[in-house]
């Protein structure tokens, strides 16, 4: 497929997001007439550029359902809830030829027609034209308003447009949708006949459009191309006093200019560059970036090595200022990743709005923060967990409307999305209004399962931590939308792939918060570096508490068992020495390293502490994907590797090494002077 | 075929039949050369061309160019179907197309234009 083709269903995919999110919006605000207007464009877009790609079915449909949206916008239909759902279904068939064919999405055509049926039955108008039909009739334009302006536009396409299966000619027909046109081919840039491939486009057309569409809408016809055409959209601000019919007349006059600024199309070029708000990059390519930035910051790191060993001031001046720069470019590069988090929340409207349906429950889904930037790689792989919480809420959760009448409940329940920044994490909530959860139905289900004993005493966190449990659920029966126990389970484990943890709270009557505390990134992490032997370990800073020096006191104190005295708090430790069976003697002098995990305080010894450190983090490979302890491995300055240690599961498996074999670890010795 | 070359001792007749596009450019551009090579007139029947896209309007621009420059005739021979007036208009090429009656085609032995 080529490039204009995924280019066209890349946007496609986000301007069906949006689309989704004006319908449901407009669900509930009938009468904004902007989001009429929004769903229009929306749906115009999507019918002329997929027309323009060659998606003739796609555009065929889309065009009907733009019909309907037509009547809206012109006040001759009211918007209902029948008709929102017809176009959210609709949306998904769209949704499926931008896609057919890729991992076996097929379109049903008979659910094609019976939506189309509906619409049109709902709309009470005739069957609109096919796409195929409009294109070779020719397009009145529309009737112009008082406020319609001159446009000046210059539209040069790239040389490989049409061999890629995109055609001007559509888009000049799209133009003439908006108002009366004028249009003007230019064959200056043409070659001589041998030396012109033909399957390349040196056409440039001027057009001057009047019409009461602003410059963004305008835009919008370009917006598949835009990227790749020369593109100039000018107020004719000067000419305002003209009025609209003399059009023609006034395009030559314009284009006789624009002729005379041929010359300066290098910096046209340049302007419109500069307007472009964003660029389209493939996201392997800023994965490849990433890299090459992590392999310069490891060869900085042996540069200023290097400059401290050589005592050579000029070397030394030379590295500080590619440590700094450095610096900025990993930040920037890091930046790059950030997407706000909006576009993952808005999908989950449409899940509410289609489970409150099924469950017959009034259910309205409110979302916050969606401004919040997460690195791309924790963004793509939040979808699965939060669909869970949400499902498990609308299900278990919000109580049946009869029960929240008796209960003196506000009739529509609420579900709450937000994101926010807390230090180098970020705190994704799922909140409701709901019942609440049944520590008591889940304490009895987990006895039952035998996860606990009869008799455990088990705080609230404890209870709330085994609905996470795989294959535990409270509910009495299965249905569509959940009960197997599987879903709690997938977001504890995507959460934890994803270095984050789970926190619930929950009040019996007023409702439930599930917190996702979640790190901003997983391409580097602020860590702190320390050695065993000759190895060097990471330990996520996030994770520790303090380091303290393990005195010989403790070890004597503690008769033989792992536990230090922090001021007063007990904490059992291990050494990585022996966790990781390294065979070099221990010093004199130990340091614990203290972390907060789960299940507790924990503390690492490790023989010395080397300071806290900036990780890019790199990936194990797939021949060590099952050592769950280390989330990963970055290169030191002097070239060595260090392993990026998962505090969490290094404690869980060290816990289950110490339950299965209790009595097999070596009885620490104090090698300091006590001794 | 979309486009086909007629020869005769005076002219070299182009028929275009149909849509014109870019499947069709890279053949249009080969007979456009082979007729201009033979330093005869050059017409360009547009009668049974239903459509022409901007690939192919560039390459009979390019070819009347070639021609007047070098002193030879090239002429477009009608009428044109009304989709393709139409199209042609809305596209900004109708000024490209100096239309000729298929009287001028004497040369091309029962050339209905």
């Amino acid at each position: 497929m080529d490039q204009f083709k995924l280019c066209f269903q890349e946007e496609a995919r986000e301007i069906i997001v949006d689309l989704e999110s004006a319908l449901l919006e407009l669900n509930n605000n009938s009468g904004d007439q902007e989001l009429v207007g929004r769903i229009f464009r929306a749906l115009h877009t999507i019918k002329g550029s997929g027309s323009m790609f060659g998606f003739e079915e796609l555009a065929t449909f889309t065009h009907k359902l733009e019909t309907a949206f037509e009547e809206v916008r012109d006040g001759r239909l009211q918007i209902n809830s029948e008709l929102i759902d017809l176009t959210l279904a609709a949306l998904d068939q769209i949704r499926s030829m931008v896609e057919e064919g890729q991992g076996g999405v097929t379109v049903d055509p008979v659910v094609c027609a019976e939506i189309l049926t509906k619409v049109l039955q709902i709309t009470g108008t005739p069957e609109a034209p096919e796409c195929s039909k409009i294109a070779v009739a020719p397009i009145d334009p529309p009737a112009l308003s008082d406020r319609a302006q001159e446009w000046l536009i210059r539209f040069a396409p790239g040389p490989d447009l049409m061999l890629n299966g995109g055609n001007p000619t559509l888009l000049l027909r799209e133009l003439r949708q908006l108002g009366g046109l004028s249009v003007e081919a230019s064959m200056a840039a043409v070659p001589p006949l041998d030396e012109l491939d033909p399957e390349r486009c040196y056409v440039a057309w001027e057009m001057v459009l009047a019409t009461s569409a602003n410059r963004d809408a305008i835009r919008d016809v370009f917006v598949f191309v835009e990227d790749c055409c020369e593109l100039t959209i000018e107020p004719a601000s000067s000419q305002a006093d003209n009025p609209v019919e003399s059009a023609p007349a006034y395009a030559a006059d314009k284009k006789a200019k624009a002729l005379a600024g041929r010359s300066s199309q290098a910096g046209d070029r340049n302007h419109r560059k500069l307007d472009s708000a964003s660029l389209r990059v493939p996201a392997v390519k800023l994965d490849q970036f990433l890299d090459l930035v992590g392999e310069l910051v490891t060869v900085q790191a042996r540069l200023s090595e290097v400059a401290t060993r050589c005592d050579d001031p000029e070397v030394a001046a030379v590295s500080e200022e590619i440590e700094r720069l450095t610096l900025s470019l990993r930040e920037n590069s890091m930046s790059i990743r950030m997407f706000p988090i909006r576009d993952t929340f808005e999908k989950f409207r449409r899940l509410v709005h289609d489970l409150a349906r099924d469950l017959g429950k009034d259910v309205e889904l409110t979302v916050e923060g969606g401004e919040t930037e997460l690195d791309k790689t924790v963004i793509d792989q939040l979808g699965d967990p939060l669909m869970h919480l949400i499902r498990n809420s609308m299900d278990h959760g919000i109580e049946p409307s009869d029960i929240r009448a008796s209960r003196g409940k506000r009739a529509a329940a609420s579900i709450h999305l937000s994101a926010r920044h807390s230090g180098a994490s970020v705190l994704i909530e799922v909140s409701d209004d709901g019942g609440g959860i049944n520590t008591e139905a889940v304490r009895n289900r987990a006895i039952e399962k035998g996860l606990i004993d009869a008799d455990a005493s088990l705080t609230d966190d404890e209870t709330f931590a085994l609905i996470f449990q795989p294959g535990f659920s409270t509910a009495k029966q299965v249905t569509d939308v959940s009960g197997r126990g599987v879903g709690m389970d997938v977001v504890q484990q995507k959460v934890e792939s994803l270095r984050g943890s789970i926190d619930v709270a929950s009040n019996i009557g007023l409702g439930t918060k599930v917190t996702l505390r979640l790190p901003l990134t997983l391409a580097i992490i602020d860590g702190l570096l320390v050695s065993v032997g000759k190895a060097f370990f990471v330990l996520p800073l996030s994770n520790i508490l303090e380091c303290i020096e393990l005195t010989c006191e403790d070890i004597v104190k503690a008769n033989g068992k792992h536990l230090a005295n922090v001021r007063g708090e007990v904490i059992p430790y291990f050494r990585l020495r022996e966790y990781f069976q390294i065979g070099t003697p221990q010093p004199e002098r130990e340091q614990i390293i203290v972390v907060e995990t789960e299940g507790g305080r924990f503390g690492f010894v490790v023989d010395q502490v080397m300071g806290d450190c900036q990780t890019v983090i790199k990936n194990l490979g797939r021949f060590y994907r099952h050592v769950q302890v280390v989330s990963g491995a970055t290169i030191l300055g002097n070239g060595s590797v260090a392993l990026i240690l998962d505090p969490e599961r290094l404690v869980q498996d060290a816990l289950r090494a110490e339950a299965k074999w209790p009595g097999n670890r070596p009885v620490p010795e104090c090698k300091g002077s006590c001794q | 075929m979309p486009v086909s070359l007629e020869q005769s001792e005076t002219q070299r007749l182009i028929r275009l039949e149909g849509a014109i596009d870019i499947a069709c450019a890279a053949e249009l551009k080969t007979l456009l050369l082979t007729a201009l090579s033979s330093g005869r007139e050059v017409c360009v029947s547009l009668g049974g061309a239903t459509g022409l896209n901007a690939t192919s309007v560039q390459l009979l621009w390019a070819a009347e160019r070639q021609a007047r420059a070098a002193g030879n005739g090239f002429a477009f021979v009608g009428p044109v179907q009304e989709s393709l007036s139409i199209s042609l208009g809305g596209e900004g090429f109708n000024e490209f197309f100096v239309l000729l009656s298929a009287d001028c085609l004497g040369g091309v032995a029962n050339c209905q234009a």
